[in-house]
């Protein structure tokens, strides 16, 4: 009887550990493979022909079509700076600049890639229409309510994702600059 | 006490193999693989444009919503894949995947390849082939070489603006995407 009970716990930890881990390191993006500046991960390799096997099982699982290493890079931000789950009910301020890149934009999506903004406008932010400070920076609004400088409006409940995918960037490709800031996003209020 | 720590730490050992078993063996059981995504479309041998991501509709491939795209499947064992076309004066790029959804190659029009797409995609006995000039392509055309005979193409190009989006659409769908006899 106390074999058996040591052989369940034994499996049980087999199960928890095993299949914990790979979930783990599948979702939250931050075992390996990954770059993280603030509150943006990027899969460095996601786009490369030969994945290390964490990006590969990343890149299966997703389903989504990567962007090849020469066409850009993506990354996703599921909290804000402070660390908090970006909440649809709050009022986020993007700040502050990107790498360089032909062009970038940033859509406010569900957990499962769904853009999210109202139905009938604009569904993302793209860098050759926002309006900038003299020194390049922005300030870019994500909520439900209005907002002032360069606003998005999101429809919906619960928490959500930023997706800022930058195109033809040498950044973080081994060409350029493997340096590099992303804006803040800071929460500014909930109602 | 110390048996049953034991236990455990076996249960951890476990624990390893089975993490390693699932991230090792995903790319070829995920069902959701961009592959099969792309298979549920009438894109072998042609170019499909996709339906851009719309607010609160499924958007399983993670598409950019600015972005317009079309995608296409081959298979190599019928000949070198050929994607051929001529795009709008605006950012776009080209890649090639597997069936496990890994980019094989890509490039963007930045590369010095303008409007004017040709792409030829090989497979191992065909890149061979053409070594041994045994092959006739088209000068300047982009060769790229595919390990393996299922691989599909995405094109992706940004309009500048939502309104010429249409237009852009119709210059996707009008690319060539077929194989060549070998």
């Amino acid at each position: 009887m106390r074999f058996l009970g040591h052989l369940l716990a034994a499996i049980a930890t087999a199960l928890v550990v095993g299949f914990g881990l790979s979930w783990y390191a599948l979702s939250s993006a931050s075992i390996f493979g990954t770059i993280e500046i603030g509150p943006w991960a990027a899969w460095r390799d996601a786009g490369s022909p030969t994945p290390d096997p964490y990006t590969r099982a990343f890149v299966s699982r997703t389903g989504a079509l990567q962007l090849g290493a020469s066409e850009g890079l993506q990354f996703v931000a599921t909290r804000d700076s402070d660390g908090q789950l970006l909440d649809r009910a709050c009022r986020y301020r993007i700040d502050g600049t990107t790498p360089l890149a032909t062009f970038w934009t940033l859509v406010p999506t569900d957990l499962d890639g769904s853009p999210i903004a109202r139905p009938g406008g604009p569904a993302a932010f793209h860098s050759a229409r926002i309006a900038r400070a003299q020194d390049g920076s922005m300030q870019l609004y994500v909520s439900r309510t209005l907002s002032p400088y360069n606003w998005l409006e999101i429809t919906g409940e619960g928490s959500f994702a930023l997706a800022l995918t930058l195109y033809d960037t040498a950044s973080f490709t081994g060409v350029g600059p493997t340096e590099a800031t992303l804006p803040s996003i800071i929460r500014e209020g909930c109602p | 006490m110390i048996r049953t720590a034991l236990w455990l730490l076996a249960g951890v050992v476990l624990g390893g193999a089975i993490h390693l078993v699932v991230i090792l063996s995903l790319p070829s059981l995920a069902a959701n693989a961009a592959w099969a995504r792309v298979g549920g479309l009438d894109a072998l041998n042609r170019a499909v444009v996709l339906a851009p991501a719309l607010p609160g509709e499924p958007n399983p491939l993670r598409l950019d919503p600015e972005l317009a795209y079309a995608v296409c499947r081959l298979d190599l064992r019928q000949g070198p894949g050929m994607v051929r076309g001529v795009l709008p004066l605006a950012y776009w790029s080209v890649a090639v995947y597997n069936r496990a959804g890994t980019v094989l190659y890509s490039t963007t029009n930045r590369d010095g390849i303008g409007q004017n797409l040709e792409l030829g995609i090989f497979n191992q006995d065909q890149t061979r082939l053409l070594a041994q000039q045994q092959l006739d392509v088209a000068p300047g055309l982009l060769i790229v070489e595919s390990r393996e005979d299922d691989v599909f193409v995405a094109v992706r190009l940004a309009p500048a603006h939502q309104v010429m989006r249409k237009r852009y659409e119709a210059a996707l769908g009008r690319i060539v995407c077929r194989n060549n006899p070998a």
